[in-house]
């Protein structure tokens, strides 16, 4: 009686969905009309809210990496992301490196998150660093920072204001059990390869990546934090690419990267995560002919 | 974050929906409960408060702008999460409006007498003891611990009771957050499970 009576409930749910879309979608309209009131006692605020937001940069940036000194730059390293996203538990984020030979890593921190860094990733021979595609939870409105390490040691750093909150704390929407169902099961899939052009590849991976900070509704307990810590993707014997994750990176986690044409050998990833779950999967690269 | 929400409001007040859905046929239209609510805090809240004013982003202009009300941000805080390693940086920063004053889950029902008690003397610290001095509880969309927050001043005999259901994301679409830190007095007394 409740399976039948609770169904018009969740198909209401959709329609209220799509309005509130709508609504979201009008947001920024009215956002941009109040903008264009002259408001003196606001114009204050932004610039408080600026500086309030790059002293947290800087005490981010300390607690990563020290002292060491961290250019910006506009050619090393791009983040692209929703100005306003959809979904804050699931906001894809573009990192283009375009002078991909001088990258040895990238750094991704999500400033106004509790938990900031979100990743590091160290690229190997048999990576293509030109790009990196992820999906990662923003708790408020927040700057994104990607901070690009090249092969000599030096730093640099741009980042991309995102509009989403509640990314950290939002439910999955079923039990802990439904959402732990076939952990550790993978997918990889690669865009058609043409000879001498990397290869891009898509790695799915089943995790709940409970963040820690999503609370039970019912039993108002939370949900303790279980999120894939380490992603070590390697081809034949070269390392691809070493992944360190934060409870930031969304649930299923899904990562684009590209791979050097012609490697050898089939493509190996490794998972872990917090709570000694360990995950190996084998995949067969496809190979471009001539 | 919207779908998200609304899945988990569906589940969770799905029950309740059923036992007492309005005329209008639709789970936004949700009833107000006999007094405080102690169901999920996170879910479908009414359109309505009973004694309390319901106010969107331009009312909350208007009436700062006219009242300086008391601003009670009554939000959850980010606890860090058990088996975080202790070399991640864990940086909780609370946005919200400059000027509130957030006493983290202060809307929880059932809360318990110690924290019940301190809500309503630091209400009654900053209006000065004067119960028609305007007040505004918010959290987030979706949330009742500002609902609640609010009919507990309602109960209380306050008068010019003000609920801000848009929160603080309804804020930052139009105005810059600040971070601002938990009230001292309210921060001495939390001790974690007793707010719950």
């Amino acid at each position: 009686m409740i399976h039948a009576l609770a169904k018009p409930v969740l198909n209401r749910a959709v329609l209220v969905r799509s309005i509130l879309a709508a609504v979201t979608l009008a947001a920024p309209l009215a956002t941009a009309g109040a903008a264009l009131v002259p408001g003196p006692a606001h114009a204050a605020g932004a610039s408080d809210d600026e500086a309030e937001r790059l002293a947290r940069w800087k005490e981010i940036q300390k607690s990563i990496f020290g002292d060491k000194t961290i250019t910006a730059t506009d050619s090393l390293v791009k983040v692209d992301a929703p100005v306003r996203a959809m979904d804050a538990s699931l906001v894809p984020i573009t990192l283009t490196m375009p002078e991909k030979d001088r990258v040895a890593a990238v750094h991704l921190i999500i400033d106004d998150n509790p938990s900031p860094y979100a990743a590091h990733i160290a690229f190997g021979p048999g990576a293509d660093a030109g790009e990196i595609k992820l999906r990662v939870r923003v708790n408020n409105y927040t700057n994104i920072h990607a901070v690009v390490e090249t092969r000599d040691g030096q730093l640099f750093e741009t980042t991309k204001f995102v509009k989403a909150s509640g990314g950290c704390s939002a439910p999955m929407g079923m039990s802990d059990e439904e959402a732990m169902k076939g952990m550790g099961d993978m997918k990889l899939k690669f865009a058609e390869a043409q000879p001498g052009r990397p290869v891009e590849a898509t790695l799915m991976i089943r995790h709940p990546n409970f963040s820690g900070m999503q609370m039970n509704q019912i039993t108002r307990d939370y949900t303790p934090a279980r999120y894939i810590n380490k992603i070590a993707i390697t081809r034949g014997d070269k390392t691809v690419l070493t992944l360190d994750g934060d409870i930031s990176i969304s649930s299923n986690p899904v990562i684009n990267f590209g791979l050097q044409p012609g490697g050898q050998g089939p493509i190996k990833v490794v998972a872990s995560d917090n709570q000694n779950g360990r995950w190996e999967h084998s995949f067969t690269a496809p190979s471009a002919t001539n | 974050m919207r779908r998200r929400l609304l899945r988990i409001a569906a589940a969770g007040t799905a029950l309740l929906l059923l036992a007492a859905a309005g005329p209008a046929d639709s789970p936004v239209n949700v009833p107000e409960p006999d007094g405080i609510w102690t169901g999920p805090q996170r879910g479908y809240t009414p359109a309505t408060l009973s004694g309390a004013t319901v106010i969107d982003i331009d009312a909350l202009d208007a009436l700062i702008a006219r009242d300086r009300p008391v601003l009670l941000d009554v939000s959850l805080a980010d606890r860090r999460p058990a088996g975080l390693p202790a070399d991640r940086p864990w940086l909780p920063a609370h946005r919200s409006v400059p000027g509130a004053v957030w006493m983290a889950n202060a809307g929880a029902a059932p809360l318990d007498p110690a924290h019940e008690a301190l809500f309503l003397k630091r209400v009654a610290d900053l209006t000065g003891g004067d119960k028609g001095r305007a007040v505004v509880a918010f959290c987030h969309p979706e949330c009742w611990g500002s609902w609640n927050a609010a009919k507990r001043l309602v109960l209380q005999g306050y008068t010019r009771v003000h609920w801000f259901p848009e929160g603080i994301e309804g804020w930052q679409e139009r105005h810059p957050t600040t971070v601002i830190p938990e009230d001292s007095a309210w921060t001495a007394l939390a001790n974690g499970e007793a707010q719950r």
